[in-house]
C-alpha cells in the first residue's frame, strides 16, 4: 500500500473528488507542479490545463480552469471554477468557444476585454487538449 | 339582496386573486426546486472556499499587496464603501426584499461615501426613489446566476478597489442558513485581513506561498471573490424563490379562509332573505284570510 494523502477537488458547480490519493500533478503558475504525501504546508494558484492524480495505482485525468490549491497537514484542497472529466467535455462546444475567442482577439479591444478573451481562449484550449489526449 | 350581491362579488374577487397567488406558488416552487439543486451543488464549494480562505489568511506572512491595503490614513466616516446588494427582480416575496434593503440602509449609516451596486430591479427602484447614489451601469439580473456574471461583477469591483475609488467592499445578501431559513447577511470582501493574533494564539506557522505570497494573492484573490459572488448569487436566488413560495402559500391559504368566511356570510344572508320572504308571504296570506 502506497503512502497517500487526502485530496478534495471541488468545482464551483459540484464536488469532483474526495478521497485518498498518491500523487497529484497540476498546472501551476510557472509549469507543472507535483504533490506527494507529506508535502510541506503550501498555498499556490492553479492555471487552466490538465490535472492528473493517482488513486490505487491508477492515473485519473481532468481539465481544470483557474483556481487555487492549499496543502495543510497532509490534506490537499483544490478549488477551481470548473473541473471536468475528459469524457464529459463537449469537444464541439470547446472548439466553438476557441474560434469565438480567436475571432474576438483579432478585433480592437480594451485591455480588460483582451484579458477576458485570452482567459476564455485558454479555457477552451485546455479543454480541447484534454479531450484530444484521452478520447 | 344588496348585501348578497356584494358578498358574491367580493367572493369572486378573492377567488381571482387566489388563482394568481396559487399560480405564483406553483411557479416559484418549481423554480425553487431548480434553485435548490444548484445550491446543493454549489454549497460545498462555497463553504470550502470560505473556510480555505480563512485558513490561508491565518497562515499568510506579511506582504505588501493591494488586496490587503487597509488605507488607514482615511478617516472612518470618509471611507468610500461599496455595497453589493442582492435583491430580487420582482416583489411579492414576503419580507425578502424588505429585509435586505433594511440591512443595507443600516450598514450605510456608517459613513457618507456610499456606493451602491444593486442586483435586482426591486432594490434598484427602491434606492432610486430614495435618491441614493447607485451605479447606473451596473445592470445585472438576479435570476439564474451564472459563473460568467459573477466573473464580470467581481472584475468590476476589484477594478474599483484597485483604482482607489472604493476603500471597502461589502456584500449584502440573503443566506439560506438552514434549508428552511433565509437570513440577510453582510460579508466583507475587501480589503482582506491577515489573522495575525489568531495565528499566534494557536501557534500556527506560516505556510509556504509559491512562487511568492504576492504572486499567489494576485491570482488567488480575484478567483476567491468571483467564487464568493457566485455563491452569494446562488444563495440569494434560492432564498428569493423560497420566500416567494412561502409568501404565496400563505396568501393562498388566507384567501381560502376568506372564501370560507364569505361563503358562511353569504349563506346566512341567503337564509335570512328566504326566511323574510316566507314570513312576508305568510303574513300576506293571513292578512287576506281575515
Amino acid at each position: 500500500m502506497a503512502k497517500t494523502f487526502h485530496l478534495d477537488i471541488i468545482a464551483s458547480d459540484h464536488p469532483f473528488y474526495s478521497g485518498d490519493c498518491e500523487t497529484l500533478v497540476f498546472p501551476g503558475l510557472d509549469g507543472e507542479f507535483g504533490i506527494l504525501p507529506n508535502h510541506e504546508e503550501m498555498v499556490t494558484c492553479v492555471n487552466e490545463g490538465e490535472i492528473r492524480f493517482k488513486v490505487d495505482g491508477e492515473w485519473r485525468y481532468a481539465a481544470v480552469s483557474t483556481g487555487f490549491i492549499e496543502v495543510i497537514s497532509n490534506k490537499v484542497i483544490l478549488l477551481s471554477d470548473t473541473v471536468e472529466r475528459p469524457e464529459d467535455i463537449d469537444a464541439n462546444r470547446a472548439e466553438e468557444a476557441k474560434q469565438r475567442a480567436l475571432e474576438r482577439l483579432r478585433q480592437k479591444q480594451s485591455i480588460a476585454e483582451y484579458y477576458q478573451t485570452q482567459a476564455a481562449l485558454n479555457r477552451a484550449m485546455s479543454r480541447l487538449k484534454v479531450t484530444k489526449k484521452h478520447n | 339582496m344588496a348585501t348578497m350581491n356584494k358578498i358574491q362579488s367580493r367572493m369572486k374577487s378573492v377567488k381571482d386573486i387566489m388563482k394568481i397567488t396559487n399560480a405564483m406558488y406553483l411557479i416559484s416552487s418549481s423554480k425553487m426546486k431548480k434553485a435548490r439543486k444548484s445550491l446543493v451543488a454549489t454549497e460545498p464549494y462555497f463553504d470550502k472556499l470560505l473556510s480555505t480562505i480563512n485558513d490561508i489568511l491565518l497562515r499568510a506572512p506579511h506582504m505588501h499587496q493591494i488586496f490587503f491595503e487597509r488605507r488607514e490614513e482615511i478617516p472612518y466616516a470618509k471611507r468610500k464603501r461599496g455595497y453589493l446588494v442582492v435583491t430580487a427582480d420582482k416583489g411579492l416575496a414576503g419580507a425578502y426584499n424588505h429585509n435586505v434593503i433594511r440591512l443595507a440602509e443600516e450598514e450605510m449609516k456608517k459613513g457618507t461615501n456610499n456606493y451602491l451596486f444593486v442586483i435586482g430591479q426591486v432594490g434598484r427602484h427602491y434606492f432610486f426613489r430614495k435618491n441614493v447614489m447607485i451605479d447606473g451601469e451596473f445592470l445585472y439580473t438576479a435570476q439564474n446566476p451564472t459563473l460568467y456574471r459573477a466573473r464580470e461583477i467581481a472584475e468590476s469591483l476589484i477594478h474599483l478597489f484597485k483604482e482607489k475609488q472604493l476603500d471597502e467592499v461589502y456584500v449584502i445578501y440573503t443566506d439560506m442558513v438552514t434549508p428552511m431559513k433565509p437570513e440577510p447577511k453582510v460579508l466583507r470582501v475587501l480589503p482582506l485581513e491577515r489573522k495575525k493574533l489568531e495565528r499566534r494564539a494557536h501557534n500556527i506557522h506560516h505556510a509556504h506561498f509559491y512562487p511568492s505570497p504576492e504572486q499567489v494573492m494576485d491570482g488567488l484573490v480575484p478567483n476567491y471573490i468571483k467564487g464568493l459572488i457566485f455563491g452569494v448569487l446562488i444563495e440569494a436566488y434560492c432564498s428569493e424563490q423560497y420566500s416567494r413560495m412561502v409568501a404565496m402559500e400563505a396568501a393562498t391559504n388566507s384567501a381560502k379562509d376568506m372564501i370560507k368566511e364569505l361563503k358562511l356570510l353569504y349563506n346566512r344572508a341567503r337564509q335570512s332573505a328566504i326566511t323574510q320572504e316566507i314570513s312576508e308571504i305568510v303574513s300576506g296570506a293571513s292578512g287576506l284570510k281575515h
